[in-house]
């Protein structure tokens, strides 16, 4: 068999066995005796769980509720903090909360239970948007701070803005709002509870499996190794799956604990539309100051709906406020992040991970601020872009070579941008817009050594090499990638790389998949792990671990949120072209043109489906995907109202990758899979703002919305 | 749940039967019963009534042929794909067939039961209306007809008796000089019509001799005014300009949008207008994009 | 009271004697095991589980069972073994179409329909046929590209 070189074009490994719909995800499997769950949920925003009303159970079908709970046991699930209850006891906090399972061997059944499961609740009133939550409507859900402020941060550089504000010619202030968003992975939330040799064993949709032992194992008060965590084939998880299977799993094991049979739950699209995690909602008010019309400062608030439970909406919080400026350095910047506690499903990951509402928001505010002062906005921004060796918003420095001009170079001549923006007049019909967006790689600051600490284990037999890592295949392309990875180090044949699914039992804890963190950081450890196989390749059958090493020299305190808040970023730009019908206020889309630098691409034809694949969500994000909410619950329930985009509704994309080798990741590779979500959104808006003379400070922008804007300008 | 009895009748006569003993549920190519019923996954859907009559792989009730006195008769299962793709059907129900979901969705869904379900959403009654098509309703006892417009009654009601079936469609010749079709849909393809609108014109000699309009997902049903439509027939090209604003203002009494009032109204409204100011302006005769 | 309900399915000669009402993904999913189509959404608005009835595109999941009695059935489970289905699944695999894969092979059967009746599709054509399966990881690009990929590598197969 040929040796694989990292260039080589290759074909994914786990394409055929999915396209002849070989592939199992948890929905194909059947265990013998297999039983089924379904989730009893609240339908009350807020209240007291005043009773439960059951109906008679027949032999064999049971009602899981906190009371089965053994003593030793905790109520909680371990995300960041451990607030998250597995089930509802006595008050719920959310429609939809978990309050208990009815399980049992036939599905018909149990629906007919579950239907005739009432619950009695004193209801109190919720606090459902961004605004409830800082004015604390219904009352405070901190009494102890008599506040909803779940979490709150801030990072500041250069002067007071107050004093930098009251040399101003001028401060331009706005509003930008960005909604909610589901991440419809077209499988849904999926999870089976077994036993095994006195062990509790889960098939799970997960990108995560240690997250869900850890999570998981207080409720029975058990060790992590009593619970075995085996991914299954994963049908899109995009951050859906990270924190969120430790949901569906906890109350699985609760059930599990006293059945002693396989239970299988599958969300139905409607209970995953309505039931699941979401993107934060965001409210960012932006003030900037103007001198000789030029930048001085920018100022931000930034609000997150959180949601009833934090999830990992701090660190979601964190990365927001971080990527407060954008790709621009300003002198002087003050940026405070809260996030809002309220009585709606918690939020939580979701490809971006806070990134994408800051970097939407101060990429529009900017755009707004360029056609106040009649400038054109790529222009007035160009001035600011950051360069290697900036200060950053959290004191710390770009390490890397920018090149966003020379993508910039690339992307307006292929659209031809300067020759449209001269040709389409603000409010013509036709519009070209562009935005500029990057994505700090891995977890913030010195996570991945203080919190993380990954492994990566490669184990040689004869000449098969197993590579035996907790990352996770969800879609991305990363079973293809870092078997490239370990192949080509090796000087073998990718053929005789094996990479399996992974099992909590079986392969050391590489960290979450997620954090665009699996090629940067896992796909080094397994460079690393092999480059000591190669070397020691004559002692035969050999096992060789790594674990994580932070380079020196870039510092960072966690309580401060002080220092280098990434080791390196991932950089965009991505440009829109649309034509609006005057008539109906539809927008066609005629043109997409990105340019990503992500250091190198390990498979230049899974990181041309990630950019588009990342670029289509974003543009639905901007253009279609509308998630209302009405008295604490989400209006849509389907992917018929929730509408994401068909092949119908964009084009063919342009796109381009700018190589820019990064020392600390495998063959010169950096994160990407989020970055290429960051920006589209706010190009497409840019360019139908252009195509109709209008201005837009929230998101998603369908025709009605379009009909309510336009009102302003006529 | 007790469980609902399914029917599979060989031939027409036989489902009449069943009707008339049973009232069983029609059910054609389930795209919204065997949603608006559904449990979940591994689960029969859930019916209203205690038995369902499958009516779908009937033979008598397929296939599009144009009588003798021009007008096109369409049974009541054939799909919106054998609709769209048919050379003797009217454009206007041609367009509305062809933006109806996606191609999977247009080969189960059936003309029949596309009016039967009543949604204002629904795709097909629309431009049935405006072409002042109707549907047959047969029983073991005989046979109705009565215009598309009369048997929708509201949201979801119709005017079938419990012992029929709609076994045909059937749309009378038209020669409209200018006709107009738009669907606005949540996204481009595979969507739910957020707005419909079709119009059309006869104009002969400079005089506006038929005039008419029909707005979808508009209100509780599907919107016509033969009263609205009335003010603009008649009158010669030049005199549309002047009788323009008050025919507007009348179709917007007409409409009555629950959800998006304001960009329903205003599309419909600049729709028309667009559709009035082509015939002004002496667009020649056949299609106005 | 219940018919027997006989159909081809990957032709094969199938007897179903349950519930009519089921849904036909149910039933191929539940009893013959066949779990290469997918429930998205269960609603007709996917295309997970596309399937050909009587050599037309349908999505399984709004469909009883006893509405293809008399009917020819291919699910992906027979269509991957033809050498057009094959074609396909080759083709999406070289050019890159597959990432997360739960809507693939509904939209190798919609690849199959359209090559069918379009053996030379254009880009548009491409994008029209596959309308109504709905993928969240690729963005579509990459499938419209190993269409066309497979229509050419395939011409000998479709071109008659």
């Amino acid at each position: 068999m040929p040796v694989t070189k990292i260039d080589d074009k290759i074909i994914r490994v786990d394409a055929v066995q999915k396209a002849r719909g070989e592939a199992k995800y948890v929905c194909d499997m059947t265990l013998p005796d297999m039983q089924y769950a379904y989730m009893v949920r609240s339908t009350c925003p807020r209240g007291k769980i005043k009773a439960i009303h059951l109906p008679e159970f027949p032999e064999g079908y049971y009602f899981i509720s906190a009371k089965d709970i053994p003593a030793k046991g905790k109520n909680e699930l371990w995300m960041i903090m451990k607030d998250w209850r597995c089930f509802a006891d006595e008050y719920v906090l959310y429609v939809g909360e978990t309050i208990g399972l009815v399980v049992g061997p036939d599905r018909t059944v149990l629906k007919d239970l579950k239907a005739q499961i009432t619950v009695d609740y004193e209801e109190q009133t919720p606090a459902c948007s961004i605004d409830d939550g800082i004015n604390c409507v219904g009352g405070p859900m901190f009494p102890e701070k008599n506040s909803n402020v779940m979490c709150e941060l801030f990072c500041e550089k250069g002067r007071p803005m107050d004093e930098v504000f009251a040399e101003a010619d001028e401060v331009f202030e706005e509003t930008i709002e960005t909604p909610y968003q589901e991440h419809v992975h077209l499988e849904t939330n999926s999870a089976i509870a077994d036993m095994e040799d006195g062990k509790f064993v889960f098939y799970a949709s997960a990108q995560c499996p240690f997250y869900i032992r850890k999570s998981i194992a207080g409720l029975l008060d058990i060790p992590y190794d009593d619970i075995i965590v085996r991914q299954c084939t994963t049908g899109g998880a995009f951050g859906g799956k990270e924190h969120f299977p430790d949901v569906i799993c906890g109350a699985l094991l609760v059930a599990e604990n006293k059945i002693h049979k396989p239970i299988k739950m599958v969300f139905d699209r409607e209970e995953d539309t309505q039931f699941s995690v979401k993107r934060h909602p965001s409210k960012c008010i932006y003030k900037t100051a103007i001198k000789d019309g030029k930048i001085t400062g920018v100022w931000g608030h930034i609000y997150y709906n959180c949601g009833a439970y934090l999830s990992s909406s701090y660190v979601v919080l964190q990365r927001g406020v971080f990527h407060g400026n954008g790709v621009y350095t300003f002198d002087n910047t003050y940026l405070k992040g809260e996030g809002i506690g309220t009585n709606m499903f918690p939020s939580c990951a979701f490809r971006g991970f806070g990134a994408p509402q800051t970097l939407f928001a101060i990429e529009t505010h900017l755009d707004h601020l360029a056609h106040h002062l009649g400038v054109d906005p790529l222009a007035f921004k160009m001035q600011y872009l950051a360069k290697k060796g900036d200060e950053t918003t959290t004191n710390g420095h770009i390490i890397e070579d920018v090149k966003l001009p020379e993508m910039l170079e690339v992307i307006t001549r292929e659209s031809d941008y300067w020759r449209k923006v001269k040709e389409y007049t603000p409010g013509c019909g036709k519009g070209i817009g562009i935005a500029l967006y990057n994505h700090g790689g891995a977890f913030t600051g010195n996570g991945e050594q203080a919190i993380i600490k990954g492994h990566a284990r490669l184990v040689r037999t004869g000449d098969k090499v197993s590579i035996q890592v907790g990352s996770t295949e969800m879609g991305q392309g990363f079973k293809t990638s870092l078997r490239k990875i370990c192949a080509a180090t090796l000087g073998i044949s990718i053929d005789n790389i094996e990479y399996l699914d992974p099992d909590t039992s079986k392969v050391v804890d590489s960290g979450p998949t997620a954090a665009s963190r699996s090629t940067m950081v896992v796909g080094r450890l397994v460079e690393r792990a092999a480059l000591e196989m190669k070397e020691r390749w004559d002692e035969g059958d050999i096992t060789t671990e790594v674990e994580y090493e932070h380079p020196d020299g870039y510092p960072w305190d966690q309580a401060t949120f002080r220092g280098d808040a990434y080791l390196g970023y991932g950089w965009g730009v991505a440009c829109v072209e649309v034509e609006a019908d005057k008539l109906t206020n539809e927008i066609k889309t005629v043109g997409v043109w990105s340019s990503h630098e992500i250091g190198k691409a390990i498979d230049e034809l899974i990181v041309h489906g990630q950019i588009n694949g990342g670029i289509m969500q974003s543009l639905g994000y901007g253009s279609m995907e509308k998630l209302e909410v009405k008295n604490g619950r989400f209006k849509q329930k389907s992917m018929s109202d929730y509408v994401i985009p068909t092949s119908m509704d964009f084009p063919k994309q342009f796109y381009h990758i700018q190589e820019n080798p990064y020392p600390w990741g495998p063959y010169g590779a950096k994160g990407m899979g989020e970055l290429v979500f960051n920006g589209a959104s706010a190009a497409y808006v840019d360019a139908v703002e252009r195509a109709l003379g209008t201005q837009f400070n929230s998101i998603p922008i369908p025709p009605e919305d379009i009909e309510e804007a336009l009102k302003n300008v006529h | 749940m007790a469980e609902v009895k399914c029917f599979i009748p060989q031939t027409l006569e036989e489902a009449l039967e069943i009707r008339k003993e049973y009232h069983s549920i029609p059910l054609a190519g389930g795209s919204d019963l065997m949603v608006a019923g559904s449990r979940g996954a591994g689960i029969t859907p859930a019916f209203k009534g205690d038995s369902v009559v499958l009516i779908g792989n009937l033979k008598e009730l397929k296939g599009i042929k144009e009588n003798a006195d021009g007008s096109v008769e369409i049974g009541a299962c054939t799909t919106s794909a054998e609709i769209a793709a048919s050379p003797i059907v009217h454009p206007l129900l041609k367009d509305a067939a062809s933006r109806m979901g996606a191609i999977a969705l247009r080969n189960s869904a059936t003309i029949g039961g596309n009016i039967g379900n009543a949604s204002p959403k629904g795709d097909m009654p629309q431009p049935l209306i405006l072409l002042d098509a109707e549907v047959v309703l047969q029983s073991k006892d005989g046979e109705r007809r009565m215009l598309v417009d009369e048997y929708i009654i509201a949201t979801k009601k119709t005017a079938i008796h419990d012992d029929e079936l709609i076994t045909k469609v059937i749309i009378p010749k038209h020669d409209f000089t200018h006709i107009f079709f738009r669907k606005i849909g949540m996204r481009r393809a595979n969507a739910i019509s957020k707005l419909t609108l079709s119009s059309a014109a006869i104009i002969k000699d400079g005089v506006v001799v038929d005039f008419r309009a029909s707005s979808g997902a508009a209100g509780p049903k599907v919107a016509r005014s033969r009263k609205a439509e009335e003010m603009l027939i008649g009158k010669k090209v030049e005199e549309l300009e002047s009788v323009k604003e008050s025919f507007l203002d009348a179709w917007n009494d007409v409409i009555a949008p629950h959800a998006m009032p304001e960009y329903r109204r205003n599309t419909t409204r600049r729709m028309l207008s667009y559709f009035i100011d082509a015939l002004i302006a002496g667009h020649g005769a056949g299609r106005v994009e | 009271m219940y018919t027997e309900i006989r159909f081809m399915l990957n032709g094969e000669q199938k007897v179903y004697t349950g519930d009519p009402l089921r849904r036909l993904l149910d039933v191929l999913r539940d009893d013959y095991g066949m779990t290469g189509s997918k429930e998205g959404c269960g609603e007709g608005e996917c295309g997970a589980c596309s399937i050909i009835k009587d050599g037309k595109l349908v999505t399984s999941c709004i469909i009883p069972v006893g509405g293809v009695n008399g009917c020819e059935i291919w699910t992906i489970e027979g269509i991957r073994e033809t050498e057009k289905g094959k074609c396909i699944i080759d083709a999406y695999a070289e050019g890159g179409a597959v990432q997360c894969g739960f809507c693939i092979p509904g939209m190798v059967m919609a690849t199959y329909c359209l090559l069918e009746q379009n053996p030379n599709p254009t880009e548009e054509e491409i994008r029209v046929g596959i309308s109504g399966n709905i993928c969240r990881c690729t963005g579509y690009d990459l499938i419209v590209e190993c269409i066309a990929l497979a229509a050419r590598k395939g011409a000998a197969l479709w071109q008659k």
